[in-house]
């Protein structure tokens, strides 16, 4: 059985309805990519801060990083996006909106939110490294 | 209240309407930002008739089920592809100016301390610090390098007329740098609420030719030329006023307030907001918080006419030697 | 029990009789009528709170109104003495904060209340009482911030409150704190309000309506919610912070003793920007409700709607420092931020695309609320494009500051919000009073708004070239300012009568006029399937929701909501009644049962409105005294309203369907407040930790020598405590649930014991060390993450000594253990607090090498 808020607590085990993993379709995949954009941003910004705060006015090493970093989280958000094309059934464009009233319907709904999520992200994640190549120093 | 102001403004209005003005292309960092500018403005009144149109087409037009495929992909162009690539060219064009206009070295230096709510200004003379308060004057096409403090909350230093602004933050120092292109004088502002008197917080920005500049600083940096035993100093000292301000060469050191070693040749008064002349010196001493409410200084409404005469005789004459 | 139902295989229902149908309204309507009288200030359902919290917003609004008018009148002219320096201070503070904190973000509050739980077919939300203590607490915070100008008082450092103009008492007197305490309470009320519709969204939707078929209204109550856990917590240490700065002389902002201004700007903003989206998005929820009523179709992109608003929520937080770009952070960080204010820019306008794209495919009719929409498009549009533009970082370096910002930020703020918001009062007038405005009146109010809007704002951006900067009560002649001023002010006064045109007009008494027809504009969601005249329990009948525009896709519905042939047609046990249902499918899991009037969160929310006043006069015992007041309301609120043990595990509810009566653990909608109450709590705690890298990151020597950091030993010794009493409060759980209820009682006391003990510990190790948070920033730092813990663990105790009384009253036991399963989620948050503090205090200095 896929659902696991249709399972009844079990006396001492965990309850019913607790958030579903990614495999089991869940809405967590909407947020998974955009949260990648931010521990990317955060991370970029508290590198740079800190380095520029401690270490010194040239960035060639965190320059670097920030791009590495950007490179892995969008490899990340592209295996999500797999994910919603490939679990969920979401697609990129759509010409007709996904009312079906069913399960199917509801993850493709979810997977093509998340796949258009991914793009936006991976728009950001791609902003958020400009920076990296345009300043050298501090 | 503010009469005096009010007497003197028409005098100032001729030439100086558009002394705070971004676009007065009196500074190469302003010359930068209004090229921007213009560039965002013709954009964005281009997009806005765009989508407006868009919006009244979409309105007039007979109702055609059809389109809804090319309603689609007008979401898609319009609302995500396009701007994307009208945002990410702004941005890079926004960060290369941006590293354009910074810079951590200049050919002149000049330290400003934001108080509450006036500027302590230091330039780096040949023979050590000269410092003056409420004017700053550049020479024209150098690059001069500000290096901003404050003393007591957070001040924001900007002349609209030669570029961007820069906050002055106690505990750190800020740099700014600002190259003058027009010769004038400009208007300087405090640009971040710092309570009180802030809309009273000016300063003029006035712009030479460097071989002017380069005299005005070296008779800054003299001592006031003071007469021997004179009395309108002996009334300063006794009134207390050195305890607060410094006047170079005599025994007046204070340390609170603006250095007023050659306060008459400043164009104004009270951090830029009055005309010098003896008539506001006069009320400035004795009805000092009708002029700017709420600062430090006391006023001094027992001065009486002729003991008030003689300070504001001195002080007017703490100029620049001939 | 709710295993696999097939919601489309229900059994019939049983035949319409008219007799049964009147008995069970009689039923119904003993359950849900409101108060009579003077006593109905004890409602607590959503449509009397709603109504109430719209109004009080909308109170708040033109007082704020009535403070721009007074700037505008001292700025007509150069060298204006109307007012004197001191007032016009207070004047633009109170204006500002008063339109943030008791207007656009209320009002969001107050129409979700008021609309989503008839959007939802939903009775009411989940936490009634928690709806209308939240209430009382905005009026009684929002009166006392506001009332301070009556008395020369308010604050008047700006409603960013820089740090050290607000933080030293030199500079600043009870103005700052009345800000400081005031707001900090009315953000418990708007975190409270959040929590609650994230919890009405996620688990009151009705039965069959699924994620895909969520109404995009619930989708932005839901991400907007979702970004008031997030953005206002952080706003919350920061005041906490500043706050014991003024009143104890804490050093955190103090650059002398170690402290640095700037931290409070970046917990200032990480709140700040967030928040400006926190306003816009709900209001564009609003058009995004309207429009397709009007173009007679479903939304043309509902999912990429969905995918903006998720996508802006995110983004949102990537933009606090361009706040800060003027402050002289490194040129790669401040770009950093430029970056994400140019990205949110296209999420938003997806949004807007949307919007033309569903005129495109449709024939729009001509409406006062689309009149509305269009003047918002128009003014947003505007205020978006300069929006692009500041978020340049040398444009900012100029128009930071500067009257041009003050120009963007209103045409965003009042095109993105208030004229959407005008919209939203003009459609749902109807749906609130089932009376119709003055259209003619409304178009009128509209057009004087349009224009006055424009005279007032338009010019402003010019003024702000021409150098003008924000927040001086006087310039002079020569600056040459004074016409533009002048014309602005003009403007503001002619928007104004727009305004009061419209206000006249929702309120002019229309008792005698005739009832409007039902579902007046023809929508197609929910909210508009209520009888006319209206009844106090909102649906006849939960129905069975298959499609996103139920009213037109599902024919037939509305005669059967009415007929009573949906979920809970009656009120046999004479209970307040909902549905919960499961987040992504909406399957029915069981039935709760929410509390009716009462006067308990009334003086609840006195008894704590009185604690921030008395402490903002710094009477000390007094606010104790209303402190236990405010406890002992609490917990009489809670013990009477909350988690009863139901007469019967199960009951049917209609249609061959059978739910239970009582959940517990994450089928309840309580875990989830608290799970989603401690997110936010967290995030709050994330501030704290945040301050503390600050400091560590901006001061050289934050840490001092050796012999000055808390011992391990001791530190070791009070996480053990606190981890120990964490295990206990587990144990209890488990120990219930095998039937111990003795040892379940002990654990839980027992567990309140270690974890002061841990505490104690903690202190000890500050202590010894010769920590004084008055000396430097790492002191108070130190002394903070540990005050931080005692809060909670004060808290901590009340709970637990409350639930073992339960467990003795026999109202929390084996079977029914609801309270208990909440408790140890909290203590779950209290262990994972106490693990960071112990590496805040003891494992980063060591790695650091301090020690």
């Amino acid at each position: 059985m896929r659902h696991e808020s249709d399972k009844q607590p079990g006396r001492f085990g965990p309850p019913g309805d607790a958030p579903r993993v990614i495999d089991q379709g869940s809405v967590w995949i909407m947020v998974a990519a955009p949260t990648l954009w931010a521990i990317h941003f955060v991370a970029s910004y508290v590198l740079a801060a800190t380095w520029c705060a401690k270490a010194g006015p040239a960035l060639s090493e965190p320059r670097w990083i920030i791009v590495a970093m950007g490179v892995v989280c969008i490899a990340l958000i592209a295996w999500l996006g797999m994910m919603a094309v490939r679990r969920y059934g979401g697609v990129f464009v759509i010409f007709e909106e996904i009312t079906e009233s069913s399960e199917r319907g509801r993850d493709k709904f979810i997977g093509h939110v998340s796949l258009l999520l991914c793009v936006l992200s991976v728009m950001a994640i791609v902003f958020t490294t400009l920076p990296g190549f345009m300043f050298s120093t501090c | 209240m503010r009469n005096a102001v009010f007497l003197i403004s028409p005098l100032l209005l001729g030439g100086c309407a558009g002394r705070h003005n971004w676009l007065a292309g009196a500074g190469a960092e302003a010359a930068r930002i209004e090229q921007l500018f213009w560039v965002l403005l013709i954009g964005a009144v281009v997009i806005w008739c765009t989508i407006i149109a868009a919006a009244v087409y979409a309105n007039r037009r007979q109702v055609d089920p059809k389109l809804e495929r090319q309603a689609r992909w007008f979401i898609i162009w319009g609302g995500a592809v396009i701007p994307t690539f009208l945002v990410s060219g702004l941005l890079i064009w926004g960060m290369v100016i941006l590293r354009d206009i910074t810079s951590d070295s200049g050919d002149i230096t000049v330290r400003v301390d934001g108080e509450r709510w006036w500027w302590r200004v230091i330039y780096d003379g040949p023979d050590g610090d000269v410092v003056t308060a409420n004017e700053i004057r550049l020479p024209v096409g150098q690059t001069a390098l500000f290096r901003l403090t404050a003393d007591d909350v957070i001040h924001s230093f900007w002349v609209p007329a030669l570029g961007g602004k820069m906050d002055m933050i106690p505990g750190r120092e800020t740099t700014l740098a600002l190259t003058p292109q027009k010769t004038g004088s400009w208007g300087g502002l405090c640009a971040e609420f710092c309570g009180g008197a802030h809309a009273l917080m000016r300063f003029d920005a006035v712009v030479m030719e460097p071989e002017d500049f380069d005299a005005w600083l070296a008779a800054e940096a003299a001592p006031a030329q003071v007469a021997e035993g004179d009395p309108g100093l002996a009334i300063f000292l006794e009134e207390g006023c050195g305890a607060c301000h410094s006047i170079r060469g005599t025994q007046a050191a204070g340390p609170v307030g603006p250095d007023l070693t050659h306060v008459a040749a400043r164009e104004r008064l009270g951090a830029g907001i009055y005309a010098m002349n003896a008539d506001n010196m006069a009320r400035w001493i004795t009805e000092t918080h009708e002029m700017k409410p709420g600062i430090d200084m006391p006023p001094y409404p027992d001065l009486d006419g002729a003991r008030l005469d003689r300070l504001v005789t001195f002080l007017m004459s703490l100029d620049h030697a001939e | 029990m709710t295993q696999e139902i097939d919601l489309s295989k229900l059994a019939p229902p049983e035949p319409f009789d008219e007799a049964r149908d009147k008995a069970q309204r009689a039923r119904l309507m003993t359950v849900w009528q409101e108060p009579p009288g003077w006593k109905i200030i004890t409602a607590v359902n959503n449509s009397h709170i709603g109504k109430w919290y719209l109004l009080t917003s909308f109170a708040f609004f033109v007082f704020a109104g009535i403070l721009a008018l007074m700037i505008r009148a001292q700025l007509a002219v150069p060298n204006n003495d109307l007012f004197s320096q001191q007032l016009y201070n207070q004047l633009f503070t109170l204006h500002g904060t008063a339109m943030m904190f008791l207007f656009a973000v209320p009002i969001f509050e107050a129409v979700a209340i008021l609309i989503l739980p008839e959007i939802l077919g939903a009775r009411d939300l989940p936490f009634p009482r928690l709806s209308a203590f939240g209430y009382w607490c905005f009026l009684i915070g929002g009166v006392f911030v506001c009332g301070s100008i009556l008395f020369g008082v308010a604050p008047d450092g700006g409603w960013f409150m820089y740090t050290p103009l607000s933080s030293n008492t030199e500079y600043s007197g009870l103005g700052a704190d009345i800000w400081l305490l005031g707001l900090s309470f009315i953000e418990v009320s708007s975190i409270a309000a959040a929590v609650e519709l994230i919890v009405g969204v996620l688990k009151c939707r009705p039965p069959g309506m699924r994620l895909n078929l969520m109404p995009l209204y619930c989708w932005y109550v839901l991400v907007v919610a979702g970004m008031i856990l997030f953005a206002f917590p952080p706003l919350i240490a920061g005041d906490l912070l500043l706050e014991m700065e003024r009143a104890f002389g804490w050093a955190f902002f103090d650059v002398d003793r170690g402290g640095d201004p700037m931290l409070w700007q970046h917990l200032f903003w990480i709140f700040g920007h967030p928040e400006v989206y926190i306003v816009f998005l709900p209001s564009i929820a609003l058009i995004a409700t309207m429009l397709p009523t009007f173009a007679g179709r479903p939304m043309v992109g509902h999912s990429w709607i969905v995918l903006s608003a998720i996508g802006v929520a995110f983004l949102s937080f990537g933009l606090w420092v361009h706040h800060m770009f003027t402050t002289g952070l490194p040129e790669i960080s401040l770009s950093f931020f430029s970056a994400a204010s140019e990205a949110v820019a296209v999420p938003t306008g997806i949004q807007i695309f949307c919007f033309i794209a569903t005129m495109l495919v449709s024939k729009l009719r001509p409406s006062v609320p689309m009149l509305f929409a269009g003047g918002a498009l128009a003014i947003f549009v505007f205020g978006g494009l300069t929006g692009v533009m500041v978020a340049l970082v040398p444009f900012d370096w100029q128009a930071h500051d500067s009257y041009f910002v003050v120009a963007h930020l209103h045409y965003t703020l009042i095109g993105g919000m208030l004229f959407p918001l005008m919209a939203g009062i003009c459609y749902w007038y109807p749906f609130v009073t089932q009376r119709a405005m003055n259209d003619r009146a409304s178009r009128w109010a509209f057009w004087l708004m349009f224009g006055g809007f424009n005279l007032a704002f338009l010019p402003m951006h010019w003024t702000g070239i021409m150098g003008m900067p924000r927040r001086v009560w006087t310039y002079d002649l020569s600056d040459g300012w004074a016409v533009l001023n002048m014309v602005s002010t003009i403007g503001a006064f002619v928007f104004a009568a727009g305004f009061a045109a419209l206000a006249a007009n929702v309120l002019w008494p229309r008792g005698k006029a005739p009832l409007v027809a039902r579902n007046i504009w023809n929508a197609g969601t929910m909210e508009w399937s209520g009888e006319v005249p209206g009844k106090p329990w909102g649906a006849r009948s939960i129905p069975y929701i298959h499609t996103r525009y139920p009213l037109w896709e599902q024919p037939g519905l509305v005669e059967q909501i009415d007929r009573g042939e949906w979920f809970l047609p009656d009120a046999e046990e004479g209970k307040r009644e909902l549905i919960v249902t499961d987040i992504l499918d909406a399957r029915p899991l069981y039935v709760q049962r929410v509390g009716g009037p009462t006067f308990l969160t009334l003086g609840s929310a006195f008894c704590l409105g009185t604690v921030f006043i008395l402490a903002t006069f710094h009477l000390w015992s007094l606010a104790l005294a209303f402190g236990a007041g405010f406890i002992g309301f609490t917990l009489w609120w809670l013990w009477t309203g909350t988690s009863e043990i139901p007469e019967r595990p199960s009951k049917p509810v209609g249609r061959g369907l059978t739910l239970p009566t009582y959940a517990q653990g994450n089928r309840s909608p309580g875990w989830w407040a608290v799970f989603i109450t401690m997110t936010g709590d967290m995030t709050a705690f994330m501030g704290l930790v945040f301050s503390y890298f600050f400091y560590w990151t901006a001061l050289p020597d934050f840490f001092p020598v050796a012999a000055q950091i808390p011992a391990l030993h001791w530190l070791l010794l009070g996480l053990g405590g606190l981890i120990v009493g964490w295990l206990m409060s587990v144990g209890a759980r488990r120990q219930l649930g095998q039937g111990a209820r003795g040892t379940a009682m002990a654990l839980l006391l027992g567990a309140v014991l270690a974890g002061f003990a841990g505490l104690g510990a903690w202190a000890f190790a500050a202590h010894e060390a010769g920590l004084d948070p008055t000396v430097h920033s790492f002191d108070a730092m130190v002394w903070m993450l540990v005050l931080w813990m005692g809060l909670h663990l004060l808290l901590n105790a009340v709970m637990h000594v409350y639930v073992a009384a339960r467990i003795w009253a026999d109202i929390c036991n084996p079977d029914y253990r609801a309270d208990l399963m909440n408790l140890t989620l909290f203590t779950h948050f209290l262990a994972l607090t106490a693990i960071v503090i112990f590496i805040l205090l003891a494992v980063f200095p060591m790695l650091m090498g301090a020690v």
